[in-house]
């Protein structure tokens, strides 16, 4: 993966919502703005030149990310609320109508489908050949790459809106019940569960050995990877549902009170908090020396001392991830606008 | 004073129509400032048979108010506490000995029902999920499916903000009617109430297809709201611009057709016969800078629970406590017409109780009360206060 490519949801399998350094260099224009058919929700995710966003009206669609012309879309005839992933030149998604798309790169055709039990708005994430996600029936699945066959399925217990991540054959993410699951990758057999005091809907990230994940009752978990042990927790004013980024020493997570944190990985010390007035949702990017959030506006935070760089009012239906890249800042917007800012 | 007298005309489809008058009950605006409201034409279903269970439902005029400080602490809810107040307070509602008899009586086994919530301040005042999932739970008990228990909004955005479709029970899907601005697909084209009230290009609203076919019984869960054009928000207002689109006109900058459009609207069938349970969420009270403050500062852990099939009522003694919690923070009653308080500037009205953007129309609810949808009237409604826990 080179700087100019963001695969999947927050840039990696590991949900670290961030990259390689780079130096700040605020936007200075739009370089183009496309639409697409009906509401953005997840994230763009962008490869070997094209940027794929889904919609709700069900569309995947592949825009030239040097002039955001559409170069083809695929209808999923179902919404789509989930964020892509791009692996082995197949584009996947999953579908409110219950399924999971594998969709050919180039031509945009149909590769495979495969019928979950329920609505899924996770975001699939692929290690080894394998696709895994969740849905809303309360299972989480492993499939197929190359076929679309379904190799396990193991029940959680509550709803899975939380996009997984993967590390080292685990499979790690939240759900319904308020706990957090570290399934084996290869069998799918729980290896351990930690509870939390509420639901999970945020995705969590992994850096260093530790889980990072936000919780609706208001804490922000940081959790040994091996055992499920919580090695700290944060309070915060209510409940988060926003993914965290991790760089360095720092984890960048916003609540939806409306405040964006930095907190040492190590102990759980507050490092800075932006209180922005909005309820933050959407997952935090970090690009080098600089945090991404999009929460009506899109804003560029210092990562070390969390002062404010840059913030553009692009509408105020900016909700999801950015994908961010050396020569560009690609964003959605739920009315179905897309933008690359350079 | 003019004398605001209002004449709304209700057409019925299949040609049969029905002339209802109905007197909005406000105060008028200065004469010169704004003329009365204007007719309202209603297009609903014909040959509907109102339910016994339409509001004003099985309890005319019975409003069960429960409080607990342990309902919410540290701003969470308490779940178990929950639980055993909506217990008693319907059990108080209906007479019944076990609260499986008591849901009996709202939902069967064979209904689709609708959890109506109210999203629109989230996260910081809206329907709380511990409270939503307690009602499906007790639907469910009375032999409801699960996968026929739909939680639903009209704004799908605000339901995301709320994490209710991760937090309810598996099985219970969660409806957003509109999944962006001007989306009208979600809607019933034969069923609106038309009216143009401040020229407006288009003067109707629609009535949200889930709530005209899908369903067949509604749960009305709103919650305890300052509302800065109709005074408060409770049932009626949860429930009527909750369900039909296109209803931001009804208010232009002072002016407000809260009343008499959201009385109107609780009216029109199948709304009417379908919404047959009403709980109030008094979680947190949001006294000032509603629908959508999210500012700390005017929202109360009141730990109050109201439970009741007659919605006038119930936005009756939900205007008193508003009311009441104002007066006693210093801010100006909702019933105020001081032009003083008037404000253009949103964030001024966020922050500061004494201003409003405008004129506030509380008597949206006696108008209601006039549309036969229940009881205003203070001296007559049976309101039961079952104090701390129990």
């Amino acid at each position: 993966m080179t700087d100019n490519e963001w695969p999947t949801l927050l840039c990696d399998n590991r949900r670290s919502g961030g990259q390689a350094p780079q130096p700040w260099r605020a936007p200075q224009k739009s370089l183009w703005q496309a639409s697409v058919e009906g509401g953005v929700r997840g994230a763009p995710i962008l490869r070997d030149g094209l940027l794929y966003v889904t919609s709700l009206a069900g569309y995947l669609t592949a825009i030239d990310a040097r002039n955001g012309t559409v170069r083809w879309r695929f209808d999923a005839e179902s919404p789509i609320h989930s964020t892509p992933s791009f692996s082995g030149g197949q584009v996947f998604f999953t579908s409110d109508g219950g399924k999971l798309h594998a969709v050919d790169s180039n031509s945009g055709e149909k590769k495979w489908v495969v019928t979950a039990g329920a609505e899924s708005w996770a975001s699939p994430v692929v290690s080894k050949n394998t696709i895994f996600f969740g849905d809303a029936s309360g299972h989480m699945y492993a499939v197929n790459l190359a076929d679309g066959m379904v190799q396990w399925k193991r029940e959680l217990g509550g709803k899975v809106y939380s996009s997984a991540c993967v590390a080292e054959d685990r499979v790690f993410v939240g759900c319904g019940s308020g706990e957090i699951h570290c399934i084996g990758s290869r069998s799918g057999d729980v290896l351990w569960k930690t509870p939390t005091g509420n639901g999970i809907d945020s995705s969590p990230a992994i850096a260093n050995g530790t889980l990072f994940v936000g919780s609706l009752d208001f804490f922000f978990y940081a959790i040994d990877t091996t055992t499920g042990a919580i090695r700290w927790k944060y309070e915060a004013e209510l409940g988060i549902s926003s993914s965290p980024a991790v760089s360095g020493d720092a984890v960048v997570f916003g609540c939806k009170a409306g405040v964006l944190r930095a907190l040492n990985i190590q102990n759980g010390k507050l490092m800075w908090a932006q209180g922005l007035g909005q309820a933050i949702t959407a997952p935090a990017v970090i690009s080098g020396t600089t945090v991404w959030l999009q929460s009506g506006m899109t804003y560029a935070f210092n990562l070390s001392d969390g002062n404010l760089l840059w913030r553009a009012r692009l509408g105020y239906s900016l909700q999801a991830a950015p994908a961010v890249t050396e020569s560009a800042v690609y964003l959605t917007s739920m009315e179905g606008d897309v933008y690359a800012l350079g | 004073m003019i004398d605001r007298r209002q004449f709304v005309k209700r057409t019925c489809l299949g040609g049969f129509a029905l002339c209802l008058d109905h007197w909005a009950t406000s105060p008028a605006y200065g004469q010169d400032l704004i003329p009365p409201a204007p007719p309202i034409h209603v297009n609903e279903p014909a040959g509907i048979v109102r339910s016994a269970l339409a509001m004003p439902g099985l309890f005319p005029g019975r409003v069960i108010e429960i409080d607990d400080t342990r309902a919410i602490v540290n701003n969470r809810v308490s779940q178990p506490v929950i639980h055993g107040m909506l217990e008693r307070a319907l059990r108080e509602l209906t007479g019944a000995r076990g609260v499986r008899e008591a849901w009996s009586k709202f939902v069967e086994p064979k209904d689709i029902v609708g959890i109506k919530i109210n999203p629109s301040g989230a996260p910081a005042c809206c329907s709380s999920p511990e409270i939503v999932q307690e009602i499906v739970a007790g639907v469910h008990s009375a032999g409801v499916p699960l996968q026929n228990i739909h939680v639903y909004d009209r704004y799908a955005y605000e339901i995301d903000v709320g994490s209710y479709q991760t937090l309810v029970p598996l099985g219970v899907r969660v409806v957003g009617v509109e999944e962006r601005k001007l989306d009208a697909s979600g809607y019933d084209a034969n069923i609106y109430c038309e009216a143009n009230f401040f020229g407006e290009w288009e003067t109707r609203s629609y009535m949200a297809s889930i709530v005209s076919s899908n369903l067949t019984k509604i749960i009305n869960v709103p919650t305890m709201k300052d509302h800065s054009a109709a005074g408060v928000t409770g049932c009626l207002k949860n429930l009527g611009y909750g369900t039909f689109n296109n209803v931001d006109r009804s208010h232009r900058r002072p002016f407000s057709f809260t009343d008499p459009l959201i009385g109107v609207m609780c009216s029109v069938e199948p709304l009417r016969s379908k919404a047959v349970l009403h709980i109030m969420d008094g979680m947190r009270m949001l006294w000032h800078g509603g629908p959508l403050s999210q500012n700390s500062k005017f929202i109360f852990p009141a730990g109050i629970l109201m439970v009741g099939t007659d919605p006038v009522a119930m936005d009756t003694i939900e205007l008193e406590k508003i009311e009441a919690k104002r007066s006693k923070e210093g801010a100006p009653s909702v019933w105020s017409r001081d032009p003083k308080s008037l404000t253009n500037n949103g964030e001024e009205f966020y922050e500061d109780s004494s201003k409003n953007l405008y004129y506030r129309q509380p008597h949206h609810i006696a108008a209601a009360g006039k549309l036969g949808l229940g009881t205003s009237d203070l001296k007559l409604i049976d309101h039961r206060v079952l104090g701390t826990g129990g």
